[in-house]
């Protein structure tokens, strides 16, 4: 449908968008790794669920992939991927604070006091979690 | 007054005789209070009266005066030269778009969506007018007030690449406006507009970029607004399932 005063019959040149699009910016590139960030949690999720199948096959399959494990390439890996996690729940977190509106009243909490709640909830409940399990 | 100049490159681009578009520079005088759009009118009134683009309020209203300054989404009304000098200025037409000339963009398709997801109050019965308007509390009115300022800029749409690369998706501004309306005490249309909203090219193809909002200069925040409107479609969709009559 054409409008008045927009388009008319004339050529309109239509540009290629490039597929390197994501390298122009500091914040499309942010988001590009936002969204690889799941590809390396999903290998840890993959990884952590063929371990709990090896568990149940007894001790020496386990502890096979547990040694495997400690190489440096997986180690490495478990690195990657935990940067990758760490950056994803912050802009998890990041996200949520713009999209729930949170009110009480007439008083609409502020994105950052959300987020700061969320980062603060998040980072005591992770360090009560490894206390838990390393028995400190 | 100073002798200072700055260089302007803008985009050119004649569809009767180029096949691509190309640049051309322009070396104009510099005034620290010009923005670009001043330093775009100085080259038509004194250079170059062949040079297309559009402008009409000079205040940051209207929303036409849109183009890509030095690779981003800007009103040109609204941006300084002295925020570039003494380094060039590269002005090109809204990314994004199809040209229609030098720095025109082809805005049909943003009019289309626009007009798609029903930017106004929707009444499923209009009550007589001897009944009086629509009232609306601050509270009301607080709710949407913020997705009500957009002034159909398009910038968000240029710097939204899922419209880049998928061209039905209907984009940061209609979906705003629409959410506007979803949430505006007064209005009924919510499930007209969610044949459009909620449609694959709607809300599900947004992948939350952002840079809508960040480029948006009225402080819209059409990514919220996108974001929002996925959670009411889901909670919509739930109680549809699991509630006796669809929740209604």
């Amino acid at each position: 449908m054409s409008h008045p005063g927009t388009s008319t019959s004339s050529k309109v040149y239509r540009p290629e968008m490039s597929a390197t699009w994501w390298l122009k910016s500091r914040s499309y590139f942010l988001f590009m790794m936002r969204e690889l960030s799941s590809v390396f949690i999903a290998l840890f999720v993959l990884v952590y669920l063929y371990e709990l199948f090896l568990l149940s096959k007894g001790p020496e399959a386990y502890g096979d992939l547990r040694e495997s494990l400690s190489r440096p390439g997986a180690v490495a890996l478990y690195g990657v991927a935990f940067l990758f996690a760490v950056y994803h729940t912050v802009t998890w977190f990041q996200a949520a604070s713009k999209i729930q509106v949170l009110r009480l009243g007439d008083w609409t909490m502020p994105g950052w006091m959300m987020l700061a709640g969320a980062l603060g909830a998040w980072i005591v409940i992770s360090a009560a979690v490894a206390a838990y399990f390393l028995g400190a | 007054m100073s002798d200072a100049t700055i260089t302007l490159s803008a985009t050119r681009y004649n569809p009767e005789s180029d096949a691509e578009p190309s640049t051309q520079d322009y070396r104009i005088p510099y005034r620290e209070d010009w923005v670009v759009l001043d330093a775009l009118n100085h080259i038509k009134d004194e250079v170059d009266e062949s040079l297309s683009y559009r402008w009409s309020c000079r205040m940051g209203v209207c929303g036409s005066c849109g183009m890509m300054v030095n690779g981003e989404p800007k009103l040109t009304c609204a941006t300084f030269l002295r925020d570039y000098y003494p380094d060039p200025i590269r002005v090109e037409p809204l990314a994004n778009f199809g040209i229609i000339r030098d720095l025109v963009i082809d805005m049909d398709d943003f009019m289309d969506k626009l007009k798609a997801v029903k930017p106004w109050i929707v009444r499923e019965e209009e009550k007589p007018v001897s009944e009086g308007e629509y009232l609306q509390s601050p509270s009301e009115l607080k709710e949407f007030k913020q997705f009500s300022m957009c002034i159909n800029c398009m910038l968000c749409y240029s710097a939204c690449p899922v419209y880049g690369r998928e061209q039905e998706f209907i984009g940061p501004a209609a979906l705003a406006l629409g959410h506007r309306y979803n949430l505006d005490s007064r209005d009924q249309g919510n499930d007209e507009r969610a044949e459009v909203v909620a449609s694959s090219q709607g809300i599900w193809e947004c992948t939350f970029v952002g840079e809508c909002s960040e480029v948006c200069p009225k402080d819209v925040d059409p990514a919220a607004a996108i974001q929002r409107t996925k959670v009411a479609a889901t909670q919509h969709w739930f109680k549809s399932i699991l509630m006796p009559f669809g929740g209604k």
